[in-house]
């Protein structure tokens, strides 16, 4: 006791050093964690969370993190059509186990799927696009015999569709033997898999406090292979302020999510390394053509103008420092069918002509609900001063992210600045978002825009169905081309995501999508 | 009699913290963060929302959701939080320790400095020593603590590497002590683990003494004004016409008569560092009531809301049941 209070003495009066190391053989990362909200794949659907389960679960295939566009067989060992349309047959890998020691079997592959339907959680919509609900996914599975299972579903989608939801986060598999001895009140372990996992990715989770910290450690049985690092310490640090100096210092091995300043501050600094990966996320500005009190805003002609308002470039380039490139489509580059076709720049004179053709250029006022947090704020201060020029007076109204979101859902805003990110690797994801609007209640990005398109929804829908790749691929861009030409989405930027690493640090990979985050070959 | 002052202050006591739940409930309710949505992500489908408003209960009218939360409470449940999943007495219980133990140490740097330095002030007013006094509390007023935070650690973590930085302890040591009671030192000195209780008053340096920087200006300010407002008085005359020093007339006549102020000044500040850490808690990424609470308001968890409230609630009650306590003890008067 007494030896230890002088050493407290010590290090007040003396100040120790701090040793400024992480440990060895583990991997600190810091980045805000308060987004977390659960960590059962049929629940967690925030961006920390489906991270997470990359790390934690597998599913039967999932996007080679060299190449997203092509599926592996993760938990499967291979796939075959089944025996009655709409249907797959898969092969368990026979090696697979979970962290548990548990076989993987195929009646695992079943409670998965089923348990994540049933609960219908925030990711539920996911395999709904296969028209699986409560009420008909127990017919959907079928166990075949010890290591085949099939699965089915009645929704008017091709294989590849079908593949690319089972490649989705939420549909990872976990050890059904494990959950149930954790089941309370008939909740199917959610409870406990909010906070605990049962997978067999490469981690498994120690502990998770929500709010402080996510410890992960190594599962050397993972199917595959066991991570390089033996523990991976994710710590909540909501500051990127002080992400930054943790990094700097080298308390944290990886610093996410800094501002575009920090992360100029720090490149070039020769014990860190600024790693830069593209991200599917694409940044848009959404006009409310069906908003009752401002009737230019369903004009197709100012849909126009305003494409020729922004500042793509100056917004990529100068105000936010690399951290988006400029892109107007909806899938972002790197997805299979992306338009990478950048037809506008900021031309007022042409947009003054569009809108005084449309008899739009009597003072005419549009507000602009946007994020109360950066970069959204810069972003929205460039639109404004580009439709002043035009003689369009922007009214921004900065607000909490979910306050946005609620308005643009309930249709009461005139104009938002939003951003997009799949929920899964394939373009009907984004593109029954933008291009979809059945009219049946089903609030698409489309819809609450207020646009009104049947024929483009059933294209979308034949594209969905559609069996042939290339022929797939033909019919996204030119659904791409018709929002791009002429929509009210102005869709402007592919965000990049920048991590900053120290400089031992290698095998950190990111990929397009916001769940591939690959921790199992990072080594220091 | 005592009887009756017992049920009178419990009275008293539940009414206060009944209002307190019911405006901080209904304001939350005017709150434009959908909880639902919060939940579910702004992709979830229209049936999927509605499922989670039934779930929440968000579809009955306000007064029975707080009615429904009220019988809870009464049962001693504060409910789940919506953005940790865990219940709202587990999370209070793991970070209001952390809250007391970084408010208790910044109150005592303030205290202990503070008042020594509104006594040298009040000693040669309107002199070169209170002008000094002054400048260093308006600063300490002024300068913002998040910009504060940040320079401390810029300087005397990255740049000088003289303490630990943001988190409570180093990661060698963080994820293998168990936190039992909460308190960062007690736990780190129970667990008998070398070097942990060392690293963890580390990291509690530059929290505390910007902290206790942030409360200091108000203690000095206004235990100086309390000196001064004394030192007028006919019985500090006297007592300087008798012949008495400086000193003597500061420490033996002046500083007795203020010191109730001072106690209630002193209690004010702990009990605004309980609730105004937030932002050291950021800054340092250190887990407490203030960025729990801040969390939950960006999230709409209302149970948590609700939660941290209650305690803050009952923390000032209590701290000024105490000071009410000590200052009677200190001036009879004051307690007829």
């Amino acid at each position: 006791m007494t030896r230890q209070f002088a050493f407290a003495l010590c290090a007040l009066c003396v100040c120790l050093p701090s040793r400024a190391a992480s440990p060895p053989n583990v991997l600190v990362v810091a980045q805000s964690l308060d987004d977390i909200i659960s960590l059962d794949p049929a629940e967690g659907f925030e961006l920390s969370s489906v991270q997470t389960f990359t790390s934690v679960y597998q599913r039967l295939v999932q996007p080679d993190p060299e190449n997203p566009k092509v599926l592996v067989p993760t938990l499967a060992a291979s796939w075959t059509p089944g025996p009655v349309p709409r249907s797959l047959v898969f092969w368990l890998r026979e090696d697979a186990a979970f962290a548990s020691g548990h076989k993987l079997r195929p009646e695992d592959v079943i409670f998965s799927l089923s348990r994540a339907v049933k609960l219908n959680r925030a990711p539920v919509f996911i395999l709904n696009e296969l028209g699986w609900r409560a009420e008909n996914i127990d017919r959907a599975l079928l166990k075949l015999d010890a290591h085949r299972v099939q699965i089915s579903w009645s929704s008017n989608v091709g294989p590849a569709f079908a593949l690319a939801v089972l490649s989705a986060p939420t549909a990872s598999i976990v050890d059904e033997t494990e959950v149930s001895t954790h089941e309370a009140n008939g909740d199917a372990g959610n409870g406990w898999l909010k906070f605990h996992s049962a997978g067999s990715g490469p981690f498994k989770i120690r502990r998770y406090i929500a709010h402080e910290a996510l410890v992960l450690d190594a599962n050397p049985s993972s199917p595959g292979h066991a991570p390089l690092l033996s523990t991976l310490i994710i710590r909540n640090v909501a500051d990127a302020a002080t992400r930054r100096l943790l990094v700097e210092v080298g308390d944290v091995d990886i610093a996410r999510d800094l501002g575009p300043d920090q992360v100029a501050a720090l490149q070039g600094k020769r014990e860190l390394q600024v790693l830069r990966f593209p991200s599917a996320t694409v940044h848009y500005l959404l006009l409310n053509a069906a908003n009752a009190d401002n009737p230019a805003l369903k004009n197709p002609a100012l849909w126009e103008a305003l494409r020729w308002l922004i500042d793509y470039q100056g917004i990529a380039g100068r105000l936010l420092k690399g951290e988006f490139e400029v892109h107007q489509a909806f899938l972002a580059d790197g997805f299979p069918g992306a338009l990478n076709a950048t037809p506008y720049h900021l031309d007022v004179a042409k947009a003054k002509s569009i809108l005084a053709g449309a008899g739009l250029d009597q003072g005419l006022r549009i507000k602009l609900s946007v994020f109360n947090q950066p970069p959204y704020g810069d972003i929205a201060q460039s639109l404004q001063s580009t439709f002043a020029q035009a003689g369009i007076t922007l009214e921004i109204l900065p607000a909490l992210a979910s306050e946005v979101y609620s308005k643009v859902r309930d249709r009461s805003v005139e104009a938002a600045w939003l951003y997009w990110v799949p929920d899964y690797f394939d373009a009907n994801s984004t593109a029954s978002a933008f291009a979809l609007n059945r009219e049946d209640g089903t609030r698409t990005l489309a819809w609450r825009a207020g646009w009104r398109i049947p024929q483009l929804s059933r294209e979308t829908e034949a594209a969905v169905a559609e069996q042939d790749p290339s022929a797939r691929e033909r019919q996204y861009l030119a659904i791409q081309t018709a929002v791009q030409q002429s929509s009210p989405f102005v869709i402007a930027l592919q965000a990049r995501a920048e991590v900053v690493a120290r400089a031992g640090v290698h095998g950190y990979a990111q990929g397009l999508d916001a769940d591939m985050v690959y921790y199992d070959k990072v080594g220091k | 009699m005592p009887v009756h002052r017992l049920v009178t202050g419990v009275s008293s006591l539940s009414l206060t913290l009944a209002g307190l739940l019911l405006i901080t409930f209904g304001l939350s309710r005017l709150s434009p963060v959908d909880p639902a949505l919060q939940l579910l992500g702004d992709h979830a489908s229209a049936d999927s929302y509605a499922e989670m408003r039934r779930t929440l209960g968000l579809d009955a009218p306000w007064p029975v959701q707080f009615g429904r939360y009220a019988q809870r409470l009464a049962h001693g449940d504060l409910g789940t939080s919506l953005s940790t999943g865990e219940r709202v007495s587990d999370d209070l219980r793991r970070v209001f320790p952390a809250t007391i133990e970084l408010a208790t140490l910044a109150l005592s740097v303030s205290t202990l400095v503070g008042v020594p330095l509104a006594l040298l002030a009040a000693w040669r007013p309107r002199g070169t020593l209170d002008a000094a006094v002054r400048a260093l509390t308006l600063a300490g007023n002024s300068v913002p603590i998040y910009w504060l935070g940040l320079l401390a650690l810029y300087l005397f973590y990255a740049h000088w590497r003289l303490v630990g930085g943001p988190g409570r302890l180093d990661d060698a040591f963080e994820y293998t002590i168990e936190m039992r009671t909460g308190s960062v030192l007690l736990d780190t000195w129970r667990s008998g683990v070398p070097g942990a209780f060392a690293d963890a008053v580390s990291h509690l340096i530059l929290p505390v003494l910007i902290l206790g920087a942030y409360a200091l200006g108000n203690v000095t300010r206004l235990s100086r004004a309390a000196l001064l407002n004394e030192s007028g008085k006919e019985y500090v005359m006297l007592a300087r016409a008798k012949g008495a020093t400086d000193v003597r007339v500061l420490l033996g006549h002046i500083l007795p008569n203020a010191a109730g102020i001072i106690v209630t000044v002193v209690a004010l500040a702990y009990a605004n560092l309980l609730e105004g850490a937030v932002l050291i808690e950021t800054v340092f990424a250190r887990p407490g009531l203030g960025r729990y609470l801040t969390t939950a308001l960006f999230a709409a968890d209302t149970p948590a809301i609700l939660g941290g409230t209650l305690v803050i609630g009952v923390s000032f009650i209590l701290i000024n049941g105490v000071t009410d306590l000590i200052v009677n003890l200190l001036d009879p008067r004051t307690g007829a």
